[in-house]
Parts: structure tokens; sequence; C-alpha cells
């Protein structure tokens, strides 16, 4: 990799030998500013704390796919300080000083040229037969682990999650834009998509692969640690891409286990919920395309995936579930915390949360000058006391 | 068909509008190229800015999502295929005639003929925003996004037929390079003696005349989806959305080559000249060319490493991707080598030189880190990948455009460019293209995805996203100080002479600007770098070269006329695709200007077919276009 004619022979001429130790010395000192320089001003933009940076893994496939990065950008890292080193020399010393004749006329250097193809080739191989290894080792959880199977399908703009058997038992669950996964077992996840290309990524758990209609693709991850670990499609899928996320919960196996176990169970409704429940399944038209009492027959499912691809005049389309929706943190694909004052806003005025969403897009209740909704502010009350009791 | 051709006579003009219309001069059709690509380059700049200010802070409203998404369709697109592509074909018109020792290219007519659909196909997509409907959907538009019922109005429609026209501009004018430089080289200008650029040009023609077919095929089908109702990519009606990005990346890896090849052989043409020195081993360089155009094929889909094409597909284009890595590394160890033990002259066009070679290298690099695919899960489509080919594009392409801009503008206008400004203008651009694009690279592994008009403040992005944005800026001054010193030096700028930089290259043995009939006498080329040759051996003898091949009277020389026929059929092009537009309520407008598009673009090629070489009363003999003697 190393780019020289010997210096020697350039520079003998014109430097005596002692000088050259000297600018030697000066040199390797200059050289090891330089990289510590490049190195410190490398370092300094990474983020190890945020929510979605890829320098903070908490699992074995996040940390493969960062080691294999690490251990490219040191190499890169060389490369470049010899590289531009020799580029930057080359343009400093060589520069034409008054009086300078024509430069010796060289034309090549086959020795140098097969060295400086041939280096590069075998360091590269090397490196294609690590990242085909690792390739090879991440595309399924290790042989005869406890696999989580779940399966993930993106939708303009949100994700939801099918658990086709959550506790081992067979158990359902449905749910959406936020995965509770228990912590230290792979989770292998089924990627579709019902409408255009979406892409599932946690980057401090895995990188991403894309949802793709027509297709059936999958990646698995595995929290080592319990916490919230938050993703967001990467791949352009309209006017809301922006804010389109969903949140990996990393709980301890039991803690998961009563979660599916009460999944679905009958809520306690107060009297105002229960008045919101009327609203939710009546004149708000809310169950159209939203449930809240477990998951929904294939028939249901099939039947708003049609309406919303039967075009906009139609206002049923596939909406997140919402069975045991207080027990999650955030609503709206991640982009709000789940409270009262978020629900009203939600409620009273998709459009001014989440430009171009389907739901104030499509469903009856919208369908005002304003796009804001046709309930009135004690009937939206009552949905959100109702909303708020599913648990 | 006589008749036809005896309605419209052959123009004479030799001076003002029609004169620029009607003109097949490859010297003025590069510099129409050129003007108009840098307006589409400052179009596109400003839409870029557009960008840059909605994401300097979080959560911004300064434009909707929609427009946002316009935004960065159009700012890639412009840049792509009208602003880098024809500044290279800018260059391509103007040089290699020269360069090769050429009166024209071979189809004259044809040239202008590429250039009236460049500019036609640009300002059609342009015009969707007159309509509001720009498009939307990336400059990759991934089916199904781009397909009913997901894309509603016309904006996709503006971007297929737009690039379709645009398509068949680029291919008339690569095969036209390639029939130019296989054909009209001088006596004595072996192919192994031709100039970089030369090289590259043809490398890039070729893979330009493979390319475009396929993007043809990919853009025929879209529109076919849109307007009858085809299933080719519509998952709706079963059609297959990976098959449009196959398509699209199969024409889309040789692109980026076709954007940057050009860059190269300016700068591989420049380092020499201000390092005194022959090119560090020419063979290597030009095979070396040719490798990256032939692997260029062979790394599509590193591009698609997450649409679950399984681990086998994903193994073998890590493994292509990263060995292209050899025959880039080996370009630069090539250029360093030309500098190492040269005389370098620090000019602005070699420190835009060495610009793009420092700035090439990070591309490359960061290149590498996403040819290997679990790593590139974690950057695709995230700022990563922003940087990355911002690296390549701006620190490569746009790079090597203004070292050719500082290189040739002499030779083109006679004047030279101010030093002062032109270091100011590089040291800026330098500058802010790294405060721009630098911290993208940790945006991108902070976890930012691409394409995001929004983003909120728990994730740090704040601080890197408002220093890209004042990046900007700094970019924004750059090229304004650029447009100042091409109007002032233009003006009042010093007298080139017609070999300002002692340069190797035949475009410098005659006066600047060159002769409307380029060569007085056909060049007998005696090697490589052969103007460095023959000054070389007069020195020797004892006297000198200082000035230009002198002039001879042009009504001696039998040069190709000018003609009505590339516009007028480049015009019928562009109806026919307006006719694709028309909708609701203006549908049964269709015909009424389809078969009038076709009828023009029959006329067109007809009369075009039975020009009479020469006007009426003009001397020279009644062969064909061509220049060539």
């Amino acid at each position: 990799m190393r780019l020289a004619p010997p210096r020697t022979r350039i520079d003998a001429n014109k430097i005596k030998v002692k000088d050259r130790a000297g600018l030697r010395k000066i040199r390797i000192s200059q050289i090891s500013v330089m990289v510590l320089l490049i190195v410190g001003l490398l370092s300094v933009g990474c983020d190890y704390n945020s929510h979605m940076t890829t320098w903070g893994t908490a699992g074995p496939v996040a940390e493969k796919q960062a080691l294999l990065f690490n251990v490219l950008l040191w190499v890169m890292v060389v490369v470049f300080v010899l590289v531009e080193g020799a580029l930057l020399y080359a343009a400093i010393k060589f520069r034409r000083k008054p009086g300078d004749g024509l430069p010796k006329q060289v034309h090549g250097n086959t020795p140098l040229e097969i060295t400086w193809t041939v280096i590069p080739t075998i360091l590269i191989l090397a490196l294609g037969v690590w990242s085909v290894q690792t390739l090879f080792e991440l595309d399924k959880p290790p042989a005869g682990s406890d696999v989580l199977e779940v399966t993930a399908t993106g939708h303009q703009w949100w994700f939801e999650f099918e658990y086709p058997d959550a506790d081992g038992n067979g158990t359902f669950v449905t749910t959406a834009n936020e995965l509770k996964v228990p912590v230290g077992r792979p989770v292998h996840v089924n990627l579709l998509s019902d409408d255009v290309l979406h892409s599932f990524w946690i980057p401090r758990l895995a990188g991403k692969v894309d949802m793709v209609p027509t297709r059936n693709n999958h990646l698995w991850f595995q929290a080592d640690e319990s916490g919230v670990f938050h993703g967001q499609c990467a791949e352009l899928c309209g006017r809301a891409h922006a804010l389109m996320k969903f949140r990996v919960q990393a709980v301890p196996e039991d803690e998961y286990l009563a979660w599916v176990a009460g999944f679905g169970k009958e809520p306690v409704l107060s009297a105002q919920a229960a008045q919101g429940q009327l609203v939710f399944n009546g004149e708000g038209g809310c169950v159209v395309c939203h449930s809240a009492t477990g998951p929904d027959s294939p028939a249901t499912v099939d039947a708003r995936v049609q309406g919303f691809l039967s075009g906009l005049e139609s206002p049923v389309a596939p909406g997140p579930n919402l069975t045991d929706l207080a027990t999650r943190g955030t609503f709206a694909a991640g982009i709000l915390d789940l409270n009262r004052e978020n629900l009203r806003k939600w409620i009273t005025d998709p459009e001014s949360v989440k430009s171009g969403n389907h739901m104030s897009g499509r469903a009856t209740v919208y369908q005002t000058p304003d796009g804001t909704t046709k309930l009135n502010q004690k009937q939206v009350s009552n949905v959100i006391e109702y909303l708020l009791s599913l648990k | 068909m006589a008749t036809i051709t005896e309605v419209l006579e052959r123009p004479a003009n030799a001076t003002g509008l029609w004169s620029w219309i009607t003109t097949v001069d490859h010297k003025r059709i590069g510099i129409l190229y050129g003007v108009t690509a840098f307006i589409f380059f400052l179009v596109a700049g400003i839409e870029a800015g557009i960008i840059r200010m909605q994401l300097a802070v979080p959560e911004n409203g300064l434009v909707s999502p929609d427009v946002y998404n316009q935004m960065f369709t159009m700012h890639a697109t412009a840049m792509i295929f009208m602003a880098i592509m024809p500044l290279s074909a800018a260059f391509f018109n103007f040089i290699i005639p020269l360069a090769i020792g050429a009166r024209d290219v071979a189809f004259p007519r044809l040239n202008a003929f590429s250039y009236w659909s460049f500019l036609f196909g640009a300002l059609l997509i342009h015009s969707s925003f007159l309509f509001q409907q720009a498009p939307d959907a990336g400059w990759f538009s991934y089916a199904p996004l781009t397909e009913e019922p997901y894309s509603i109005g016309k904006g996709i429609d503006f971007w297929a037929l737009g690039l379709q026209v645009l398509g068949v501009a680029s291919l008339a004018a690569a095969f036209n390079f390639v029939v130019t430089i296989i054909n009209l080289r001088a006596p004595g200008m072996t192919m192994m003696r031709m100039p970089l650029f030369v090289w590259m040009t043809f490398v890039t023609s070729i893979l330009l005349v493979l390319a475009f077919p396929v993007i043809t095929v990919g853009l025929i089908e879209l529109t076919m989806d849109r307007s009858f109702g085809a299933h080719f990519f519509n998952t709706v009606g079963g059609g297959d959305p990976l098959m449009w990005q196959h398509l699209f990346w199969i024409f889309g890896h040789p692109e980026v080559y076709i954007l940057i090849l050009p860059a190269m052989g300016i700068v591989s043409e420049v380092i020499p000249t201000f390092s005194r020195k022959p090119l560090f081993g020419y063979p290597v360089v030009v095979f070396s060319g040719i490798v990256i155009g032939i692997m260029g094929w062979a790394v599509w889909s590193h591009h698609m490493f997450t649409v679950g094409l399984g681990p086998v597909a994903n193994s073998v284009f890590t493994i292509t991707t990263m060995l292209i890595a050899v025959p880039t590394g080996v370009k630069i160890f090539n250029w360093i080598g030309t500098m190492w033990g040269g005389s370098i002259k620090l000019n602005t066009c070699m420190l835009y030189a060495i610009g793009f070679v420092a700035l090439f290298i990070v591309g490359g690099l960061s290149g590498v880190s996403h040819a290997v695919s679990p790593s590139d899960a974690q950057q695709q489509d995230t700022y990563y990948i922003v940087a990355h080919i911002h690296y390549v594009l701006f620190g490569g392409a746009i790079f090597g455009i203004f070292t050719g801009i500082y290189y040739w503008f002499p030779k083109v206008t006679g004047k030279l460019l101010d030093e002062t400004l032109g270091k100011i203008n590089f040291w800026l651009l330098f500058i802010g293209m790294n405060i721009t694009f630098f911290p993208m690279h940790y945006l991108g592994m902070n976890g930012m995805p691409r394409r995001i008009y929004t983003y909120s403040t728990e994730y740090g992005w704040d601080f890197l996203n408002l220093l890209a944005t004042a990046g900007y800026f700094v970019l924004f001054v750059g090229i304004l100080v650029f447009i100042v010193n091409v109007v002032i030096s233009y003006k009042n700028g010093k007298e080139a002479g017609h070999d300002p930089w002692d340069a190797p290259g035949l475009e410098w043995t005659i006066s600047s600007p060159p002769p409307s009939y380029n060569f007085a006498q056909v060049p007998q080329v005696l090697g490589q770098d052969h103007y460095w040759i023959v000054k070389r051996q007069a020195e020797a003898a004892g006297n000198p070269i200082t000035k230009p091949e002198p002039f001879v009277d042009p009504e001696t020389i039998h040069m190709p006329n000018p003609s009505y026929w590339p516009i007028f059929t480049a015009f019928g092009l562009l109806l026919l695709a307006v006719s694709f537009l028309i909708e609701f309520p203006w549908q049964y407008l269709k015909f009424p200007i389809a078969i009038p598009a076709g009828i023009i673009i029959f006329i067109g090629v007809m009369g075009w077919s039975f020009e009479p070489a020469a006007p009426e009363g003009h001397h020279g003999d009644d062969h064909s276009d061509g220049g060539h003697h």
C-alpha cells in the first residue's frame, strides 16, 4: 500500500546524510501528530449514547456488523494517512521553484505498478473472505437457539407486529409500532409489506433489511440488555417517511411472558370509557380500520388491505391494532408519547401531526373542510378514556 | 423527398441567434452544452440549499414534506442528468475533435440534435414545477411508490418521459463520440497515443451506449404501467418491484462511472501538464480505466444489499465491489507517481486536480466500507451514503469539471481565468465541501436515515446538521466567486495565447479560441504528448515555438454547414413526450399532439437525410456530413 519510489533516490543528491536522519525524525513526529489529529477528529462525531446510533451496539448482530466496519475503518485510516500523506508531500516537495528546468521524464515503473496493484488486491481479498464469513454467519440465528418468531409488516406509515406463537403455547399476539421481546433470546423477524417498500432498521440491534411487497424477507436480532431501542423506516416510502418509527422493548423473559398472558384480556372500563367504546365502534367509525379487542380474522385483514388498494375513495385501510394500547409508551408510529394531551391532538387533527396520514385522508369522520374530526370534544374525551383503559 | 429540403434552404448565418440555433460546429455546441448545464447545476444547487435549510434545525417547517421530496428528487436528477453529464459532454464536444486533430465530430448534425434533445428533456422535467407536480419518488424512483395508487399526479410521468428524451440525447452523443474517436484521429494518433481524456471519453461513451438502453427499457415499462395500466412493477397487479431495481442499477452503476471517468480523464491530463512530466504508467492508467468500465457492470447489486437477495448474491457483489477499488487505487497511485519528482506549478487548475485526488480518496475509501454487505446493512440509506456519493460526485466529478474549466477556459475564450479569484474559489469549495459533507459520515453512523424531511432532537443530530448547512453557504459563496471570475476574466482577462500551460495536447498547437476549421492542415502526430515532442525538438533546434499554427482563409476549407433539422427533429421528440403527459380534462388532445409529433420527427429525419451538403451557391462537394477529409 505504501506509495514510494525509495525516498533516498530522490533526496540523495540534495540532502546530506546527517540532515536526512533529522528530516526523517521530523517526518516521523509530524506523521504521528497527523495520525493523532485524524484519529481525534474521527472520533469526535461518533455518538455512543443516543437511541439511534450504530456505535452503541446491544446485541450480537449489530456487534458483528460494527466490528467489521471498525476494522475496515482502521484500514481506511491507515490507507488515508499514507496516500493523502504522499499526495501532500509530493505537492509540497516537488513544487516548481524559479529557475527549475525540465524534470526527469519518467514514464513509469513496472515493478512499482505491480506492487501497488497486488498489495491492495491481497488486502481486499483477505477482508473479503472475512466479510463473506460474517455475511453467512449473520444470515440465520445460531442453530439450536430458542428463537422467537415475529412477523413485521410495513404500512404507509407504521409497523405492524404479529407473534404467531408468542409464548410457545400457540398464543397469537398482534401489536403495532412497539415490539416487545425477551432479553437474550434471538428474534427472527419475517418482513412483509402491504403497500410500498419500507425498511426495518434498529441501529443498536441490527442493520436494515427492506420490506418488499411480493417478497418474504427476514432478519434476526437479539437484545443482550433490557431497554428501549429505536428503529426507523430507512427506505423512502412517501410523504410521511420521516415519521415512520418504531421501538423495540427488550424486557426480562418473565415480564415478556406476563405481557403475552395479559394480551387481549377484557379491559376494565369506567362509565366514560364505555361511552368512548360506543363512539369507537359507532359514530367515530374507528373500528373500521382499528381493532381493539385482540387479533383480527384474516378476512378482516384482507378486506382492509383491499380497501386501501382500491384507492382514496375507500374509507377502509389497515390501521394499527389498538389492543392493549395503554401498555405502550408511544403511538402514531413512535412519534408521540402516549398521554391524554397527545391523543387529543392526534384524534382531533391528525394531519397537523403527520401530514399525509391515511386516517385523515380516508376516514369518514375526518371529511371536513379543515380535516379535523367531526366528533365533538366530549366524544373525543370519551374515546381517549377508552383508549387509555385498553390494558 | 427533395421537395422537403427545397422548402427549407440550408441556413448560412455565421453570427446572431440563428447561427447558434442552427450550428453544427462542435465548439459552439460544446459552449451551448457547458452554459446550459451550468445553469442546471445552479438550479440543482438551489434545490440542495432548500434541503439543507430545511434540515438546519430539528422539526423545521420551512417546506412541506411533499416539497422536500420533490427537492431531493430533482436535486439528484438534475445534478446527474442535467449538470454533470452534460458538463462532461461540453468537454467532449469542445475538446475531443481538437485533441485528436479532427475538423469536427463524425456526425455534426447528430451532435446538434443531441444538444437540443438534452435541452428539451431538461426543460420538460423542470416544467413539472409549473404544474406543481414535480417528481417526488427519488432519483431512483423505486416501484411501487411510483405506481398507482401510491403516486397520483404526473410527477413520475414528467420524470420518466424527460429522462427518456435525455436518454436519446445521451445515446446519440455517445455513438457520435465512439465513431469520432475510432475514425477521425489524425495520422500518427494511434490508440495508445491518445490523451487520457480522449481515452476516458471513449470508455464513457461505450458505457453510455450499453447502459442507456437498460434504463430506456425500464422507463418504457414504467410509462406502460402508468399510462396503459400494465403491471411490470406494480405489485397490486402482480408485478415485480425488484425488477425495476435491477434494471435501474444495471444502468445506474455504470452511470456512476459515466459521471466520474471523464473527470478522471481531465485530471490525468492536467497533472502531467503542471508537473511537466508525462503521465506515470500511461498504459496502466488507460487499462485501469477500461477495467473500471468493465467491472462497473458486475457490481450493481451492491445498491441492493438490503433488499433480501440472500447471502450468496450478496457475497458475490461484495467481492466484485471491493475489487473495483483496485483499479481505482491504481489510478490514484499513478497520479501521485506523476507528481513525484515533477516540477509542480500550484495554480488554481492544479489545485483543483490535487483537490480532486484528495477528495476522491475519501470517497473511494468510504466506498469500501459499504462494499461489504454486513457493514453496509448499517449504512445503506443513511447519511453515510450521502457523504460518500458527494465525496465521489462533488469532490470527484465536480472538482474534475472545475479542473477542466480552469484548464481549457483559455482555449475556449482566449482569456485566462483570474488566479486570485480562482484560488479563493478553490479554497471556498474545498473547505465548504468538507464542512458540508464530512459531518454526514457521522450523521449516518449515528443513525440518521436519508430522505427524511424532519428529525427529532432526541437523537443528537442537530449540531452536525447545522454544520452541514453552514458548509452549504460556504459552497454557495465559492460558486458565486467562480461566476464572478468567469465574467470578469471573459471581459478583461489576460490574453492566454495559444499555449499558456506549455501543454502536451494537440489542441494547444492552434490559436485560442480555435478557428472554425480547427486545424489548417491535418497534423501528423509524433507520439504521446505530441506537442511536447514538437516543442522540445524545436527548442533543441534553436528556434522555440512561440506562435500557433497560422490562420488560413476558412473559405478554402470544406466544413459541415448549419442545419435546421436537428432542432426541428428534437422538437418533435419533445412533443411526443408531452402528448403522454396530457390528461383529464384535456385527454382528447393526446392524439392531436402525438400524431403531428410523429410527423415532425419523420419530416425532420427525412429532411436531414436528404439535405444537400452546402447551400445554393456555396462551393464544396456534395458528400455527406463529417468534415473529415
